[in-house]
Parts: structure tokens; C-alpha cells; sequence
């Protein structure tokens, strides 16, 4: 009968059900975005990294991979070295570079990578085969900014000289395939090409030179110990385990995550405070009718029950709502983070992960009790004789 | 682009555009001097006077030995914060020797007179120049502040469902606050006092609330912004302020508090004014 | 009506801390009240009749004394068990009603079974039972607002009545009625006790003190008369 009665009481106002409902909703919505977007950004990104089954990125010392220009040198001899090391299976050399693509509607600048087909973890076969000489694969974007298509062939340049208005490393390639680039976002134009033709065209500045290299180890290998290693035996690297680069990752984005904890709180407080207002107001409305039921015999602990049913109620409700509006509200604050420029296409800042939402919804129903036992249990516990009395005269 | 081992910025002295905060006078300097900036400065415990190596290249033994004459600070400019880089400033020349780029440079920042010079600057530079283009600066600063257009759009969704829960929240608190005082009502109306007053007298109530809550607002905003900016100029070691509240803020968001509250209040108000006296007395 | 009493006041004090002076609503009051009897207290407003009937009831605790119930000393009851103990053993009838808003009568009746445990079949029947008894079987599904101020009343004491009690208390039962609703009453009052139910109330209304079998006056706390049924009577 417990339950009955707290959901009469409910229905009894039910506009101010509802909007009670609400609020908890906004709130859960909130904190389940909140912690949506603290995971989401970890967990996409360690899913992007790992796609391909490369744990550690190689870049020069002191720099993270294409955060500047910078370059490896003697790469033959580092790649030899690389493979060396005990667990290490793949090492697949990258050389970035911007090309632009002349003839057509006019020139369009591309970022190009210069990769090994065989071990290249970088962009994903759509249509057509790896590059070889004298080919390139490239993304959608690019193909509609030049009006290519597959099997065409390119006039590509990969310097531009102001001073004499020239391009300089130019070569005929065929457009051998159609590709999706794991690390950028679907509106690059981007181009894949052999390793020795990027360092060709690139004359004497790129000869022997890349800009990082991908490894892959051994699934029972410590990706850590080979990090170690590599850096040892090559000093102007630096060696960035997956683990390491989403530390990074999460450092730069920090803000983030920290704005989630903060508005994850605030939402957390909001929700109970608005269960304890309306309870308390609901309990003190009724203090006669809680009097009479401890006059008639109903034990202390059995109207706190009841009571808490109520709190517990608009909690339950409040969470089930919020999880639909807070999925709804997800999408639309990804789809606007989403437009940072260069975002890889892959990367979501709002994951739903089942385990952290409902543990986050069950925080809220906790609270929801919470919010009821104070109230419930200062009515409770008011002298029957007392509370009749004033109650009587009110 | 400039790919040495660290990052730096090469301009003539008379253009040096950052705060030096430590130098040594110019008739002292013997060999060729760099300027660092503070965070290098402190995480790699350099100091004004020190001798350091500059190379082009990771792992060269040999480089460009050079005298620490300035330690600066960076400029506040958003497009840095998340980058953890350091920057060396130095006379061009050194820079263009060290690198082996020749005789050559990326860009040119030109100062004008005011708007009219820098445009018809644009126009004959765009004019005679070959190989390379003029930009306003405006136009750069559109092109950089990309990042913080999403970011800004993304304050402002989380500023939407704020107000959303909050309006929420208001509207419920309201309805409580008077539905609590509906006996009260109820005798006021019997004895016959009008619905007008009633409901005056609540609105005047949810006035005086929403203003209060709002002044107390402002203060929290200002209290938390300070906040905010102390805490993440130290965690981006950057003078760049995050929050900032300006006159427009404060108008903006009183406004809003005042109507979201007053609004509240009016629908409460209408729904206790259209209860008849005896219901609201429970009979 | 003879042998143990049902209820037995022994010397009981109630005493209300002020700021002031202490207020002492119940001066030694001693007093007992046999099996099947129908007592009525009266005396003028703040004479002490109500608070005396909360002792009796189990609702308060008298500040020295003692109240014994069915050979159960209730004044020396944990809070719990002086709960558990009203629940099975008394029914309290008040002025006001207090029936809950939002169940209807026949679930307001259901409810002291309910928190006894009572499985919901049977309380269901008990509780269509007892609504027969007072009249108002066709009335079961309709919630108090629905019902006069009498059936309210009869419908409270029903629900007074769910577990059985072995004592029916009742502040000022036909305190908001009218003569004529108040008369329906203070008929029920009469056909449970003639039914065997021991019954004290607590009234300003003399039709009422009248149908009872015995009179206890009351005056600034303490007893000042009490008149057995035969002396009545005469």
C-alpha cells in the first residue's frame, strides 16, 4: 500500500509532478552528457590510435607526430634499427607533405603522405589498389576538388618557388585508388603516395628523411619497454605510446574533461536539491495526514519509506526521461564539437557507454533517496499529540 | 615553414613585439644573443647571461653557440594555449644561417597608419607583388579563430540547456512557494481583497527574488570567472584571459533572470488567482 | 463488568516545559475503565480531557504516572512497540476526521490492516465489512471529498475499528457535525458498545456524554467528578 499511496500523493499535484520530473530530467540529461563527454574523448581516441594496431608513434625529438615540420633523418638506418628491437613486427615509415595538383579546374593543394603500402596504417581502401610509382590514392574531397577520377592521371607538384611563380618536384601520377584517411576528417583532401616518390620529389630536402614512423609489437609484448628502447637506441626521437599520446591528447584537451566534472556536479546538486524541495514541501503539506498515520499505528520507519518511495519515484522518472533527452542533447553537442577544424573523422567527443550512463543514473536515483530521508524522517518523528493539535487549530 | 629544433620567431630587433621582462644592456653583448621565452626559461632552468647550443637538427653536436640575452613572455593569443612549444627569438640572419634557408623568409607583418593605409597598402602590395599575396590581419585572425568559433557555439549550447533546467527549476520552486500560502490566499480573498492584488503581490515577490538572485548572480560570475582564469593561466602557463565579463554579459544575463523569474512568478500568481477561495481552502 | 480493568491510570502527570512556568495539563489523574464499559470525559476547553485521552491512547507519555492497557503498562513503552501497540489494540476516532485525500474509503479503512500485515483479500473483506456496519457500503469507492461530513465520520471510525482494537477512543467525534449527523454517530457509538466495544470519549456535547454509561468531569487537569452509570441514571 506504501507504493500506492506515494503515487497518489504524486498524481495529487500533478502539474507540479511533472515539472519536478523535469527538472531531474534536464539534470540527468546533463550529467549523463557530462559523463559522455569525460569517457568519450579517451575512449574514441584510443580507438582511433589502435585502429590499425600500431602502439607507438615515432616522431623527432621534442615533437609530437606533425605537430611541426620537422623531420627524421637517415631513415633507412632508423627503420633498421627500429625493426631490430626485440617484439617489434611493423614499422611503417610516413612522410608528410603538402602537394598541390595542377591542370584541371586549377590548382588544388592537397596534404599528401608518403607511406609504404605493404605496413601503412594510415588510410583505408575504398576502391581500387595501393599506390605503386608513380600512383597515388586519394580521399572523396580531393577527388571532387580536381574532377578526378579513378584512373586519370595528375600533374602533381610538391613546392611552389613565389619568385619565379614555378612548381618545383612535379610529376605524373595515376589516381590508383579511392581512400578514407584514418586521422582526417572526410572533408581533407588528402593523398597517399609511395614513400620514394614523396622523398624524390622532394629533392635534397626530403631525401632519406620521414616525419614518423608507425610500430607495431607483439601482442604479449610491454608496448612500453619497446618505447624505451627505441628512444634508447635512437636518442633524436621521441617515442609515444598509444597510451602516452591519449595522455597527451587528454592534457591538451583537458578543459574538457574538466568542464565535464564541474557541469556533471552542478547537475548532480541541481537534481537533488530540486527532489529535497519538492518532498520537503510535499511533507510539510501533509504533516496532519503524516500525524494521523502515526496516531492510527503506522510505524515511523514505514512513512519514511513511503515518503522516500515518492522521492525515489520522481528520481526513477526524472533519470528514464534524462537518459533519452540526454542522448538527444549528445548528438547535437557532438555534431558542434565536431567542427573543429581537422578533426579526424573517426573522434567523437560524446560515446555512450552503457556501464558509465547507468552507473551516472544510479548516482541521481541514489541522491533521489537521499533528497527524501531528511524530510521524511523530521515528519516523522514530530510529537503526534503536537502536530494533531496545531494542525487542529491551523 | 621554420623546422629548427625549437620554434622560433626571427625578427629584427626594432620589431620585437613581446614584453621583455630581463635583458642585459646591448653594450655589453659580446657574442650572438637569443631571447627565450619564460616557460623555456623555467622548465629548463636557463637564465639571462647562460650559453646554449642551437641546432637545426636533433642529435647535432654542433650548432650555433649563442648568449641568453632577454627572457620574455608571450603574448596572450588563443591560438598558442594548448601547444606546449618553446620559442626562441632571434636576429634573422642567425636564424636563416642556422637553418640553411638562404636569403629567404615566410612572411612579413606590416604596420600602417591606420585603416585607409592599410588598405590601399593591400592593394598595391596585391598589385606589384608576384609569388605571394597581402592579407589583413583580420582576415588571418578569422582563419585562426576557427577552434574557438566551435568552442564559443559549444558555451553557448551548454548555456541553453543551463537555462532550460534553470527556467525549470524556477517555475517548480514558484508553484511550491504558492501553493504553500493558498490558505493564506484563500483568506485574503474571502475577506475580499482582489485577484489583482493577489497577484501583484506575488509578482512583486518573484520580482524582488529574481533580482536579488540575479545581483547575487553577477557576483558568483565574476567570483568564478577569476577563478577560471587564475586556474587555467596556470595549467596553459599563459597570460590569456578565458572568461572575461563584460557590460554586455551582466545586461544580458540580468535580463534574462529577471524575465525567467518574473515569468515564473506571473504563471504562478495566474494560477493561484483563478482558484476559487474555498478550493484552495480544501473544501 | 467485573474483574481486571481494561484501562488503568495510575497518578499521571503531563507537563508541558514553557519559557515561563511549565504548563501541567494532567495532575494526577488516576482512573480505571472496565471491559464494555462507554465513558465520556468532559469539562471546559483546556481542562486536560484531550491530552488525558492521548495517554490513554498510547500518543503521549505521561511525564510521572502510569497507563496501563489490557494489563500492558503503555506508558513505558518504546516508541516502536507503543506504535505496534495502537496499531493492534486501539482505534482513535478524532474531530477532524483525518482521513487521507487520496484513498478512498474503503482503502482509508485498509490502510491500518495494511501496516498490521493483514493479507490485501482479507482486509479487502474486513473492510467492505465494516463499511456495512456503518452504513455506507455503497459508499466505498468514493474518496472523503466526495462523502458529507458524517459519512467522513463513520468512516473514520471504521477505519478505527480495522484491527480489532480492544478500546475505541475518540476526540470530540461529533465535534464538526451537525445535530442531526452528529445524532447518526453517537447511534453507532451506542450499538458498539451494546456489541461488547469498551469505549472512552472525549466531548462537549452533552447528547453524547449522555448516551454514555458514565461521566468523568474534569477541571485544570484533575478529575472532579465521576459518575457511574446508576447514579446517572437516578
Amino acid at each position: 500500500m506504501r507504493f500506492q499511496l506515494a503515487a497518489l500523493s504524486l498524481r495529487r499535484h500533478a502539474s507540479r509532478t511533472l515539472l519536478a520530473v523535469l527538472g531531474v530530467a534536464v539534470s540527468a540529461a546533463m550529467l549523463l552528457d557530462m559523463v559522455m563527454l569525460a569517457t568519450g574523448m579517451r575512449q574514441s581516441f584510443a580507438s582511433l590510435l589502435g585502429r590499425n594496431g600500431f602502439t607507438i608513434r615515432v616522431s623527432p625529438r621534442g615533437t609530437l607526430p606533425f605537430d611541426t615540420e620537422a623531420m627524421i633523418g637517415q631513415a633507412h638506418q632508423a627503420t633498421d634499427a627500429i625493426r631490430r628491437i626485440a617484439g617489434v613486427t611493423a614499422v611503417a615509415p610516413v612522410l608528410g607533405t603538402t602537394i598541390h595538383v595542377l591542370g584541371g579546374r586549377g590548382p588544388a593543394t592537397a596534404f599528401a603522405l608518403g607511406v609504404d603500402p605493404a605496413v601503412q596504417g594510415d588510410y583505408q581502401l575504398l576502391e581500387g589498389q595501393n599506390p605503386a610509382a608513380n600512383a597515388l590514392v586519394a580521399s572523396d574531397a580531393l577527388l571532387r576538388a580536381t574532377g578526378a577520377r579513378m584512373g586519370d592521371t595528375l600533374d602533381v607538384a610538391v613546392g611552389f618557388d613565389p619568385q619565379l611563380r614555378t612548381f618545383t618536384g612535379r610529376r605524373r601520377v595515376i589516381v590508383a585508388g579511392r581512400a578514407r584517411f584514418t586521422y582526417l576528417s572526410a572533408d581533407d583532401r588528402a593523398a597517399a603516395l609511395p614513400l620514394a616518390s614523396v622523398q624524390a620529389m622532394g629533392g635534397a630536402g626530403r631525401s632519406d628523411r620521414v616525419s614518423l614512423f608507425m610500430v607495431r609489437t607483439a601482442p604479449n609484448v610491454d608496448p612500453e619497454a619497446t618505447r624505451v628502447a627505441i628512444e634508447r637506441v635512437l636518442p633524436r626521437v621521441t617515442a609515444l605510446s598509444t597510451a602516452g599520446a591519449i595522455a597527451e591528447a587528454e592534457r591538451r584537451l583537458s578543459y574538457f574533461r574538466q568542464l565535464a566534472f564541474i557541469l556533471g556536479a552542478v547537475s548532480l546538486i541541481v537534481g537533488f536539491l530540486l527532489v529535497t524541495t519538492i518532498v520537503t514541501v510535499s511533507v510539510n503539506e501533509r504533516i496532519g495526514e503524516i500525524a494521523i498515520m502515526r496516531a492510527i499505528g503506522v510505524s515511523r520507519i514505514h512513512v519514511v519509506h513511503q515518503i522516500v518511495i515518492e522521492g525515489v519515484g520522481l528520481s526513477l522518472a526524472g533519470a528514464a526521461a534524462g537518459l533519452l533527452l540526454g542522448v538527444f542533447t549528445a548528438r547535437w553537442l557532438n555534431s558542434i564539437l565536431r567542427g573543429f577544424p581537422g578533426l579526424p573523422d573517426a573522434i567523437d567527443f560524446f560515446l555512450f557507454q552503457p556501464n558509465s550512463a547507468f552507473r551516472a543514473l544510479a548516482l541521481l536515483v541514489a541522491s533521489g533517496i537521499a533528497a527524501g530521508i531528511y524530510p521524511a524522517w523530521r515528519a516523522a518523528s514530530l510529537p503526534i499529540s503536537a502536530t494533531l493539535r496545531e494542525e487542529a487549530v491551523g | 615553414m621554420l623546422a629548427p629544433l625549437v620554434m622560433a620567431l626571427a625578427l629584427t630587433p626594432d620589431a620585437l613585439c613581446a614584453q621583455r621582462i630581463d635583458s642585459i644592456p646591448p653594450w655589453r653583448v659580446a657574442v650572438r644573443t637569443v631571447a627565450i621565452d619564460e616557460r623555456l626559461a623555467v622548465d629548463a632552468g636557463l637564465r639571462v647571461g647562460d650559453m646554449v647550443v642551437l641546432a637545426a637538427e636533433p642529435g647535432r653536436a654542433s650548432g650555433d653557440t649563442v648568449r641568453i640575452s632577454a627572457i620574455v613572455r608571450r603574448r596572450a593569443d588563443p591560438s598558442e594555449v594548448a601547444r606546449s612549444e618553446y620559442r626562441i627569438r632571434m636576429h634573422l640572419g642567425g636564424l636563416q644561417d642556422l637553418i640553411g634557408y638562404g636569403d629567404r623568409v615566410d612572411r612579413y607583418a606590416i604596420a600602417t597608419a591606420g585603416g585607409v593605409a592599410a588598405d590601399s597598402a593591400l592593394r598595391r602590395i596585391n598589385a606589384l607583388a608576384f609569388g605571394f599575396h597581402a592579407y589583413p590581419s583580420r582576415e588571418i585572425a578569422v582563419e585562426t579563430s576557427k577552434t574557438f568559433v566551435v568552442v564559443s557555439r559549444f558555451h553557448r549550447a551548454i548555456g541553453m540547456i543551463t537555462i532550460v533546467a534553470s527556467a525549470t527549476f524556477l517555475l517548480c520552486i514558484m508553484l511550491l512557494k504558492v501553493d504553500e500560502r493558498r490558505r493564506d490566499v484563500a483568506a485574503m480573498r474571502l475577506m475580499g481583497i482582489s485577484r489583482a492584488t493577489v497577484v501583484r503581490a506575488v509578482m512583486l515577490e518573484s520580482s524582488f527574488v529574481a533580482l536579488l538572485g540575479s545581483l547575487f548572480g553577477v557576483g558568483l560570475g565574476f567570483v568564478v570567472s577569476a577563478f577560471v582564469n587564475a586556474h587555467y593561466q596556470g595549467v596553459y602557463r599563459t597570460p590569456l584571459r578565458f572568461a572575461i565579463i563584460t557590460p554586455g554579459t551582466v545586461t544580458y544575463s540580468v535580463l534574462l533572470s529577471l524575465v525567467l523569474g518574473i515569468g515564473a512568478g506571473a504563471l504562478a500568481a495566474r494560477r493561484l488567482s483563478r482558484t476559487p477561495p474555498l478550493t484552495l481552502f480544501g473544501r | 463488568m467485573s474483574g481486571q480493568p481494561l484501562l488503568l491510570v495510575r497518578d499521571a502527570h503531563r507537563d508541558y516545559p514553557r519559557s515561563a512556568e511549565a504548563v501541567h495539563a494532567v495532575r494526577g489523574v488516576s482512573l480505571d475503565v472496565a471491559q464494555g464499559e462507554y465513558v465520556a470525559i468532559v469539562g471546559p476547553s483546556g481542562c486536560g480531557k484531550s491530552t488525558l485521552l492521548n495517554l490513554l491512547g498510547a500518543i503521549d507519555r505521561p511525564t510521572t504516572g502510569s497507563v496501563t492497557i489490557g494489563g500492558t503498562a503503555v506508558s513505558a513503552l518504546p516508541d516502536n512497540a507503543a506504535t505496534r501497540f495502537r496499531l493492534t489494540n486501539i482505534g482513535f476516532v478524532f474531530q477532524r476526521f483525518y482521513l487521507l485525500p487520496v484513498l478512498t474509503a474503503q482503502e482509508n479503512i485498509e490502510l491500518p490492516m495494511a501496516e498490521a500485515k493483514v493479507p490485501s483479500a482479507e482486509r479487502r473483506g474486513r473492510a467492505r465489512e465494516l463499511l456495512g456496519y456503518v452504513g455506507l457500503a455503497a459508499r466505498a469507492d468514493h474518496r472523503p471529498a466526495e462523502l458529507s461530513g458524517g459519512e467522513q465520520q463513520r468512516v473514520a471510525i471504521a477505519r478505527a475499528l480495522a484491527n480489532r482494537p480492544i478500546v475505541l477512543l475518540a476526540d470530540e467525534p461529533t465535534g464538526e457535525l451537525d445535530a442531526r449527523t452528529g445524532g447518526d454517530v453517537i447511534a453507532l457509538f451506542d450499538r458498539l458498545n451494546r456489541d461488547g466495544m469498551t469505549i472512552v470519549v472525549v466531548t462537549h456535547d452533552e447528547k453524547l456524554a449522555g448516551a454514555a454509561r458514565r461521566v468523568i468531569h474534569m477541571l485544570d487537569g484533575r478529575v472532579i467528578r465521576d459518575e457511574p452509570l446508576l447514579l446517572r441514571r437516578a
